[in-house]
């Protein structure tokens, strides 16, 4: 493939254990703050207890009596969309009449697990609808759209961690097509007991606080949050001032293994190159990069090797120590998190890790570093071998 | 029925080995890579196999892997914890 | 870009393989068995996933669910189809859409920890049951490691995930896609259906009496290989796609095209066939195949043997309006069109 042409980010929008919007998500970043802690929303008889990082407020969407309506994941999704379309000076009457795609990415949000309801069917008790309806009303991109009446292309996309990655790929690529005029993109998925007891059985779950590349590392913290771009043509951005812009993004599977990554990382270099390709750029001019950095032995080691090899020397971190994994919102949240990183011209350190693994043949900053340079990159690696990447530009001054 | 008879049994049957007879699983075979076949998601299935057939935990995989190398390493470990 | 079919492949329950839907629409007849539940009445379209063990060897599936066997099955059927069975796939991309994802696993899952505690929470269940599993499955198994997507959008999975496969295609960034759209029933679906519908589901499915909920349970899988356009495609070729809201913005529906509609007797979206329509003439294919989200890429086959046959297959139910025997194929363009039942909708406009 050749170049594409930039897609301008116009808003941004994010919510996680780090914080309710960007601005307080910015400010435990920097203060490197996190909050790890047993589940408090759901619980179950595991022997052992894995630290979590739910939303810390009581979540409350911004909109009266839509609690009962819509589940969590399309609450958040639609949470972090309002955030972003306010930051880009949209609302439901201005933005009627334009074409406006909805891309989501998520895993939590399009199942149909919920286990009470299957439990009471399971004991004969032939529970009622409510959920089901509920569920049935709740396809995250579905209930953007609904919610603010668009007319335009809709997909969530499942393709489990690299879900928020690939939405924010794809949306800029719809924009190209010209099927709509704007885009919202990202990711979003709830904290759920399903969730919890499916990664805590792969064993991939750390009983402590994670610790992303580091020698102790013994696997992730689940999370849950929403992160959520605004990406316009240039017809329809007329000359609003950018937040960032979407220069590149590759994709490639492993094609390897249903949960484990490829060893030497070749499905993850081949989407870098992909994404260097489509934007235009070489791995030099890239000033740092968001791991996906989830803190399991295999995906560290992985992508350490891949980062030494591709960006020899480029300062690299993960976030997750802040939010969690937070599956298919990751790759929204992080892209957030990149743009706004960019902006401010500093990454964060890479909480949690404190001492390097000599296996590994790189170590993420360890204290907040101060960042030149005006493009990043955020890389996603997802079950099923998916390896995804986005390159971003700064915004207009 | 013995641990190492009732372990050939459950493998086959939890991890869907249709094609093999437990009398086709040596006791000094190799449970991963050459011999059964068996990769990384088997082992975590494996550690859930125990608990739920044996009542044994195996709390992570750096204790499990030795365990996990043959019928007879994986008999011992359970036999030592049922003891 | 326009898309070229080059390869068909398909599981339901008129069969496996391409022929076996060209002799379904041939006949007229759909195949729908009683449920094997004998406390419901109703009907069941059942695929199956009988000849799997010409293409892989029995271990190599072991852990595969139901869902990934339909998966599996319809992708190499398809590229048998294609005469691909052996072709380089580093630039072949994974397309999936499916309505609801692997259910029965998603329950498998539930019940490994409901009935043996959290500690016995099966791992295996657990990866197969999240959503991009079958993809992941296809990609291994045919080595494809070109991008891979998996949409789960209910009626609109289908279209919307067409519209990302046709941009991967457009910027090269794979030569060829493998798209597939597959969904599969399970006794939970079986029990909220039963729920919603009440009467339970007695056929026949009878998609053009749009104000009554007729509705009859399915399920399968539909691959095609899909490439760039080319001077000759082994069936048609994807023009476009348009996806919209109806009740935002009114899809406009063009005039000379046959009309392949997804209606499959839901009357909550029966309603808005209706009020798309007027009275324009249109062919439904449902009471062959079943209800179910993947069956849009059903009606993109059929769409894809109408243009290769040049014959315009009669309605399984016909009425007294539409066509009772099978007939020349008077236009150039085929145009599918998928609602859901918030008024979205996915309009597909296919010709040779």
């Amino acid at each position: 493939m050749s170049a594409v042409a930039p897609t301008a980010i116009t808003g941004l929008g994010c919510l996680s254990g780090a914080g309710m919007n960007l601005a307080e998500s910015m400010e435990s970043l920097f203060r490197n703050e996190r909050n790890p802690h047993p589940p408090v929303r759901f619980s179950t008889d595991h022997p052992a207890s894995y630290p979590v990082l739910e939303l810390r407020d009581e979540f409350k969407l911004p909109l009266d009596e839509q609690e009962s309506v819509y589940a969590r994941t399309s609450q958040l999704a639609l949470a972090a969309a309002l955030e972003a379309l306010a930051d880009a000076g949209w609302d439901e009457s201005s933005l009627r009449g334009k074409r406006v795609g909805v891309c989501v990415g998520t895993t939590v949000g399009c199942a149909l697990n919920c286990d009470d309801f299957y439990r009471s069917y399971k004991e004969g008790a032939e529970p009622g609808m409510e959920i089901i309806e509920r569920f049935l009303r709740s396809n995250p991109a579905a209930v953007i759209a609904r919610h603010l009446k668009l007319d335009g292309p809709v997909q969530t996309v499942v393709n489990a961690c690299s879900s928020g990655t690939d939405a924010i790929g794809l949306g800029a690529s719809w924009l190209r097509a010209g099927a709509c005029d704007l885009v919202i993109a990202g990711g979003a998925d709830e904290l759920a007991r399903v969730t919890y007891a499916g990664f805590s059985s792969l064993m991939i779950t750390d009983t402590e606080p994670c610790k992303p590349f580091d020698l102790k590392r013994k696997g992730l913290n689940l999370g849950e949050g929403a992160g959520m771009l605004i990406l316009e043509n240039e017809a329809v951005r007329g000359t609003k001032k950018a937040r960032g812009y979407v220069l590149g993004y590759g994709s490639a599977c492993d094609a390897y293994h249903l949960t484990a990554p490829r060893p030497d990382g070749a499905g993850l270099k081949r989407a870098l190159n992909e994404a260097f390709t489509s934007a235009g750029i070489s791995p030099q001019q890239i000033s740092f990069v968001n791991a996906h950095g989830t803190g399991t032995p295999d995906n560290d080691r992985v992508e350490a090797r891949v980062l030494s090899e591709v960006l020899p020397g480029v300062p690299f971190l993960s976030t997750k120590g802040y939010t969690g994994h937070t599956l298919g919102a990751a790759g929204g949240i992080e892209a957030v998190f990149t743009l706004a990183c960019l902006q401010r011209g500093e990454v964060p350190a890479n909480v949690g890790f404190t001492e390097p693994d000599p296996e590994l043949a790189a170590s993420p900053v360890t204290q907040n570093t101060s960042i030149t340079g005006e493009i990043a990159l955020s890389e996603s690696l997802a079950f099923g071998g998916n390896n995804s990447v986005l390159i971003l530009g700064q915004g207009d001054a | 029925m013995g641990v190492k008879e009732k372990l050939k049994q459950v493998l086959i049957e939890d991890l869907n080995l249709e094609d093999v007879e437990p009398d086709e699983i040596d006791d000094d075979m190799a449970l991963f890579g050459e011999g059964l076949g068996l990769d990384s998601l088997d082992a975590v299935e494996l550690v859930v196999i125990i608990q739920k057939h044996f009542g044994v935990e195996i709390k992570d995989m750096e204790e499990g892997r030795p365990a996990f190398q043959t019928i007879n390493t994986l008999a011992k470990y359970i036999e030592e914890r049922l003891a | 870009m326009r898309m070229a079919i080059q390869g068909i492949g398909v599981t339901g329950a008129f069969g496996a393989g391409v022929e076996s839907l060209r002799n379904a629409l041939k006949s007229g007849a759909g195949s729908p068995k009683p449920s094997s539940d004998t406390s419901d009445a109703g009907l069941f379209y059942q695929a199956s996933v009988e000849g799997l063990d010409e293409f892989f060897p029995k271990r190599a599936l072991r852990r595969i669910d139901y869902f990934s066997k339909m998966t599996l099955l319809s992708a190499c059927l398809a590229l048998k189809d294609a005469n691909q069975l052996d072709a380089d796939r580093s630039r072949t991309g994974v397309v999936i859409a499916s309505g609801y994802g692997a259910l029965k696993t998603t329950f498998d899952f539930l019940d490994s920890y409901l009935d043996f505690g959290y500690a016995c929470s099966s791992p295996t269940h657990f990866s197969n049951s999240v959503h991009n599993a079958a993809a992941a499955h296809v990609s291994i198994q045919f080595k494809a490691t070109a991008p891979s997507l998996t949409v789960t959008q209910f009626e609109m999975s289908a279209p919307s995930a067409l519209l990302s496969a046709q941009q991967w295609l457009a910027e090269g960034r794979v030569d060829q896609v493998l798209f597939g759209a597959i969904d599969e029933h399970c006794d939970v679906l079986r029990y909220c259906r039963q729920q919603f519908f009440a009467a339970g589901e007695q056929g026949p499915l009878q998609p053009f009496l749009f104000e009554q909920q007729t509705a009859v349970v399915g399920e399968g899988a539909t691959f095609f290989v899909l490439t760039p356009e080319t001077e000759s495609a082994k069936y048609a070729h994807i023009d476009g796609l348009k996806l919209g809201n109806h009740l935002v913005c009114p899809v406009q529906l063009p005039q000379k095209d046959l009309l392949i509609l997804g209606a499959d007797g839901h009357k909550e979206c029966g309603r808005l066939y209706a009020k798309a329509l007027k009275s324009k003439e249109a062919a439904a294919y449902a009471p062959l195949y079943g209800s179910f989200p993947a069956a849009a890429g059903l009606d993109l086959a059929v769409a894809a043997l109408c243009l290769q046959d040049r014959t315009r297959y009669a309605n399984p139910e016909a009425t007294s309006t539409t066509p009772q025997a099978h007939q020349t194929l008077e236009t150039e363009k085929i145009s599918c069109l998928k609602f859901g039942p918030g008024g979205d909708y996915g309009l597909t406009q296919l010709s040779v």
